[in-house]
């Protein structure tokens, strides 16, 4: 059984034939990438993750992105309260009685002058602090929530806390905090209340 | 493995019936868990890959490595655990699908436990393939070899990476779908065509007498088949990226071009003198598979080009398109080989119902691709007009599906007629071994192959 | 060719380059994707989703709800529409900045058309026109915007307000995009059919709810049992040939539950960089100015 196959094998395979692929099968495989390069110069986005179909490059892309409602500032400082300052001055700014006083309507918020208001969570308070008429006391004071963020990224949170709820202040600018965070090496512990009113109202 | 592979292909069917069914009569089955279209479906296509294609895949490669290297199959034991590790792991794998495990992943479906039994069967027998291979007495490589040699490499690697990056260390995001598609078009538009080919390389220059037209041919394919259809995974529309889209898109009008090349090397081979391919069973399937390739390439082709991938973009046609693929081209090319090969391992000729199963198989495949493909566009144009209500849709497509589900039923009634057909010549070859045992001659053959 | 080792070295190289494109850039690129924010609000995108919904996406995964069912929605282009918000102090004005802006209003009933505000100016314009025109809307304090207005017939449909991105499914796993839409898609179900009583209905009983549905009845995702002392709060209100026998009630079983949870979840609505739209105003919030722009 295992002899014919062998032997026809031999005479039918020991020679495969020898014509070559022809031009006009090259020729179409060229047109073809031709045609899909041109296609994949259209549609392809060169390879940036961001652009998605129907959008054909990265400038397209930029053009169709909305347009900027002016308000990053206070966008990102939504955010950063909402995570870490709401926790005590809740989202609405009222505050929770016994642990945070409220920040909607304080006038320690709503002075003019940025410079009092920058201090607090820069470097924290300590002592009793009187908001609205109601003083408020917690245990270990506020601690410096502020300090671990940029300037910009403070001066965001406090322009969210000063135009939101009602509040009706001038905004903060970074350098303002920065100017502020400078101050750290004189006094790096928290301030109390008498200290905060000993400070002026705008910077110095 | 023939064996096997045969009854997945009926289990295969049988879940492909049910899950056709179940379109066009919601109710069907419907208030058991285990028969739910979503655990049957997969069921089916994973039977149907994994039980059928991949073990019938490995077995034609035995097959070719041990003739056409003049050697006899090296560890044919290893080879035939080997199977039998194959059919524990697509079983366990299958059941866990019912059970309601599936990966959630197209084509990948079978749970981790299955996935490491089948990996290590196929390493097995890549090793034994590896070493027939090695121990060849004709050192130069023909075509077939060099197809199902690379296909030998590319399946460790393709299903190796899916199954790591998606069941182990799972990467994040929408890059699990990517993973997803590369590997669903390396298997069936490399792996199986790769497989395909090779087999009909090697069976047309026998069946017709002739040396296969031209090795710089089949190079050319290899290269551009290679090429090519590993990028065409990611589908139109997908929410990557857009250039992997783009770029599958290229890659799958490309694929043209092996196509054309394979079908001129098996043109040239036949050079017009049809006859002796008419008088062998396996001719007949070969006849219909080489159109089946092209017509699945070419629907695969058109469903990329711009404005038409819109149309067919997750519709039936795609279902149609890999149906065919698998069905009509790679199933037919895997049936031929079975016509070739068994009357050569059990001695004597057992191919009573060729003709049978060639007409039912034909018939099916037709009747289930036209309709699913007609199926798809009219669903297409549907889906692309905001006022046509979902379900409306739906409703539209329910008369072809049925017409599908009767290509489905013949398909199935093939696969019973192929079964019966191994069976019987598997008995027959059992009791002749029987009788030779018992009138004392000893028969060299490649047990291996039969038996698993 | 002779050598085994040639031909492994030419499968090698060719796998590896589609490997590195298709495996290892993906990964590089959206791999490592984390939270982004919503380029409008403050929330980040996406939120993961909470336990039941985690759990539901499990029971989407093992009755192979994507077979049917995509999760990803198309888009097929986009537009903008120019939008006045405020006509401002002298409407005379507007109006003559109008009829430049947009040279075929300039028939029609301005005054009409600036007390029914919002309205819209230009509609279905390219990014280049829509800014030209809101350059000649310049009267006093009249305020105009260019609203980013995705189009597709996915959108259309009301499937989704944008295409999906690889952003939208990172806390996915596994991702199940679907690959066919004999059902419609549900990437977007939790904003469109927000009733948990429904969704539940519906698999209960798909036909019940949307008459000639092909979807299959996922009953034993349900109980059929008596009712005790109080009926349960969980149980179906159903009517007519689907109801119950007298005495018994349905109650989803945790699984459809926790499905339904899921697809509730499911809601993909964010405007990213990769994929900008106008959102539609919220309603005015109380205490909080930014919301009320």
């Amino acid at each position: 059984m295992n002899q014919e196959p062998t032997h026809s094998h031999q005479q039918t395979e020991a020679n495969t034939g020898q014509p070559a692929v022809p031009m006009w099968l090259i020729g179409l495989m060229m047109v073809l990438l031709l045609l899909g390069a041109i296609y994949f110069d259209n549609n392809g986005g060169w390879f940036d993750s961001n652009v998605y179909a129907p959008y054909h490059n990265s400038a397209e892309l930029d053009r169709y992105q909305l347009p900027s409602l002016g308000n990053e500032q206070v966008v990102l400082g939504k955010r950063l309260f909402e995570a870490n300052c709401a926790l005590c001055h809740n989202t609405d700014g009222t505050g929770k009685t016994g642990q945070a006083p409220p920040l909607a309507g304080s006038e320690w918020v709503n002075a003019q002058g940025s410079y009092r208001i920058i201090h607090i969570p820069q470097f924290g308070l300590t002592g009793p602090i009187d908001v609205k008429g109601q003083t408020y006391v917690i245990g270990a004071g506020m601690a410096p929530m502020g300090a671990q963020y940029t300037p910009d990224e403070l001066a965001a949170v406090l322009t969210y806390v000063r135009q939101a709820w009602g509040n009706k202040a001038p905004a903060v600018t970074p350098e303002q905090v920065s100017k502020v965070r400078s101050e750290l090496s004189s006094h790096p512990q928290q301030y109390t209340v008498d200290e905060l009113k000993k400070l002026p109202e705008q910077a110095p | 493995m023939f064996m096997s592979a045969a009854v997945w292909l009926l289990v295969s069917s049988l879940f492909g019936l049910i899950a056709s069914i179940k379109f066009h009569s919601p109710a069907f089955l419907a208030d058991c868990s285990w028969m739910t279209y979503g655990r049957v479906h997969p069921a089916a296509t994973n039977a149907l890959l994994y039980g059928f294609a991949v073990q019938s895949g490995l077995a034609v490669l035995l097959w070719v490595f041990a003739r056409q290297g003049g050697t006899p199959l090296i560890h044919p034991v290893l080879i035939g655990g080997a199977a039998k590790l194959w059919n524990l792991g697509v079983f366990l794998g299958i059941a866990g699908i019912i059970r309601g495990s599936g990966s959630g992943f197209e084509n990948l479906e079978m749970p981790r436990y299955a996935v490491c039994i089948l990996f290590a069967s196929y390493l097995l027998i890549a090793l034994a393939a590896t070493i027939t291979l090695h121990h060849r007495k004709e050192r130069e490589l023909q075509p077939s070899q060099w197809f199902l040699f690379a296909a030998l490499l590319w399946f460790p690697w393709i299903y190796s990476t899916a199954n790591l990056l998606l069941l182990k260390f799972q990467v994040r995001g929408v890059t699990q779908a990517i993973i997803a598609w590369w590997f669903s078009a390396n298997l069936i538009t490399v792996w199986l065509a790769l497989v395909a080919i090779a087999t009909v390389f090697y069976l047309v220059p026998k069946l017709v007498n002739r040396p296969l037209y031209s090795s710089h041919y089949a190079l050319f394919a290899f290269w551009t088949l290679l090429l090519f259809g590993t990028s065409t995974g990611v589908p139109f529309g997908a929410p990557t990226p857009a250039w992997m889209p783009a770029l599958s898109a290229v890659a799958t009008v490309m694929l043209i071009i092996p196509t054309i090349a394979v079908l001129k090397n098996v043109c040239g081979s036949i050079h017009g003198d049809c006859a002796p391919l008419k008088s062998n069973p396996a001719g007949a399937f070969i006849k219909f598979a080489m159109p089946a390739f092209l017509l699945a390439t070419l629907m695969k082709c058109a469903a990329s080009l711009p404005h038409l991938n819109a149309i067919t973009n997750m519709t039936w046609f795609t279902v149609a398109q890999s149906h065919l693929q698998v069905y009509g081209f790679y199933a037919m090319t895997i049936f031929a080989a079975f016509y070739y090969l068994a009357p050569r391992v059990a001695g004597f000729d057992c191919t009573r119902f060729a003709k049978l199963h060639f007409y039912l198989m034909a018939l099916g495949v037709t009747v289930l691709v036209i309709p699913l493909a007609i199926a798809g566009i009219k669903q297409g144009l549907m889906l692309n007009d905001p006022s046509t209500p979902a379900v409306d849709i739906a409703k539209a497509t329910i008369p072809f599906l049925r017409a599908a589900t009767t290509g489905e039923l013949l398909i199935a009634l093939s696969n019973l007629v192929f079964f019966i057909n191994i069976a019987s010549m598997a008995a027959a070859f059992a009791k002749k071994q029987y009788a030779l045992l018992c009138s004392g001659d000893s028969c060299e053959t490649n047990l291996a192959e039969v038996k698993a | 060719m002779k050598h085994g080792p040639l031909v492994f070295l030419a499968a090698f190289f060719v796998l590896s380059t589609s490997w590195f494109g298709f495996v290892l850039k993906p990964q590089a690129d959206l791999g490592n994707a984390v939270q982004e924010t919503n380029v409008v609000s403050t929330a980040l995108y996406p939120q993961p989703r909470p336990g039941q919904a985690h759990q539901g996406a499990e029971v989407y995964r093992a009755n192979g709800c994507f077979y049917c069912h995509s999760q990803q929605v198309g888009q097929t282009g986009v537009t903008c529409d120019v939008v006045l918000t405020a006509p401002g102090t002298n409407l005379t004005a507007a109006a003559e900045a109008i009829a430049k802006a947009n040279p075929a209003l300039a028939t029609a009933n301005l005054t009409e058309l600036m007390k029914k505000l919002p309205a819209n100016i230009l509609t279905n314009v390219d990014r280049s026109t829509a800014d030209n025109a809101m350059k000649l809307l310049k009267a006093p304090d009249m305020k105009a915007e260019v609203h980013i207005v995705p189009i597709g017939p996915d959108i259309a449909r009301g499937w989704g307000r944008r295409h999906n991105v690889a952003e939208d499914y990172v806390y996915d796993w596994p991702v199940m995009l679907g690959s066919q839409r004999v059902g419609p898609d549900l990437a977007n179900i939790g904003a469109r059919k927000p009733d948990a009583n429904w969704q539940l209905t519906h698999l209960y009983s798909p036909q019940g709810l949307v008459k000639g549905s092909t979807m299959p009845s996922y009953r034993f995702l349900f109980e059929t049992r008596k009712i005790g002392r109080v009926p349960s709060p969980y149980a179906l209100q159903l009517t007519g040939d689907l109801a119950p026998a007298a005495g018994y009630e349905i109650v989803p079983k945790p699984e459809a539950r926790e499905l339904v949870a899921y697809l509730l979840s499911l809601n993909s609505d964010a405007p990213l960089y990769e994929a900008p739209f106008t959102t539609p105003a919220p309603a005015p919030a109380q205490t909080n100015s930014i919301a009320a722009k």
